[in-house]
């Protein structure tokens, strides 16, 4: 059974006030994060780049996804998530980013962390929530499949 | 209505870097396709957000739907695209499927 999104995020992944020259950089910070939190090796991050050459990650509601090249997935130590939020926004190829959510996924576990993922963002109600979460639980809280219940 | 099932060839699903394509392949068209995969959707084909609700894996079967004057020729069009290995086409994606599998479970 794959892991929810929000399992996947440690706090210690989350930077509610992170600053960024360019998409590059918003990128290389994702990966810095993710190897502090132990998913990654310090390979992870050229494969990310790599990817956005490739295609870009962008997602639309303000919210990117970087993540590796199939190629990156040695460098995958553990599934897990980093969220990084740029409140001056990062240009993204013309669109404007607030929210990177870093993806690190050796198998298909990344797909179901995608599919979740998209379920919020299509909500403009979530979306904005996710975009304004205030604490690191907050972000978390907003990826839970269903807020009514909190079940732990 | 027209109707095709497709099984997706791509090597890792239909994520972010295919979906991106598809919906992209499928956004400048004349007639509005649906993508349906077991009991999610349907969603529109040109909302890369919606193809990624569908979650929808390697060998996955997926319905597309359209409607109007030309849809066969979308449809067809559309479908040729999704059962390609649009991965094996990322330089960065060659040894997809080798990697990771002496992982924990």
């Amino acid at each position: 059974m794959a892991e929810s999104a929000a399992r996947l995020l440690d706090p210690r992944a989350i930077r509610l006030d992170a600053r960024a020259a360019d998409r590059d950089d918003a990128i290389r910070q994702c990966g810095r994060v993710l190897a502090e939190a132990g998913a990654v090796t310090a390979a992870y991050t050229e494969s990310m780049l790599e990817r956005e050459q490739s295609v870009s990650t962008h997602l639309g509601e303000g919210v990117a996804i970087p993540h590796g090249t199939a190629g990156g997935k040695d460098a995958v130590l553990r599934d897990a998530l980093a969220v990084l939020r740029f409140p001056g926004g990062v240009d993204w190829n013309g669109h404007p980013v607030t929210l990177c959510i870093a993806i690190a996924a050796r198998g298909d576990g990344h797909m179901a962390i995608l599919a979740e993922l998209a379920e919020v963002l299509l909500d403009p109600g979530r979306a904005r929530r996710l975009r304004e979460a205030g604490t690191a639980a907050d972000v978390i809280r907003q990826l839970q499949p269903t807020e009514e219940e909190p079940t732990r | 209505m027209s109707e095709r099932i497709v099984t997706v060839g791509s090597a890792q699903g239909l994520h972010a870097r295919t979906a991106k394509i598809f919906a992209e392949a499928a956004a400048g068209r004349p007639v509005r396709v649906t993508v349906a995969c077991g009991a999610k959707g349907p969603v529109p084909a040109a909302s890369l957000l919606g193809l990624l609700t569908l979650g929808a894996v390697h060998g996955a079967e997926v319905t597309l739907r359209a409607d109007g004057e030309g849809a066969d020729a979308v449809l067809d069009e559309l479908s040729a695209l999704l059962a390609r290995d649009l991965d094996a086409e990322d330089a960065g994606a060659g040894d997809a499927g080798t990697a990771g599998d002496a992982g924990r479970g």
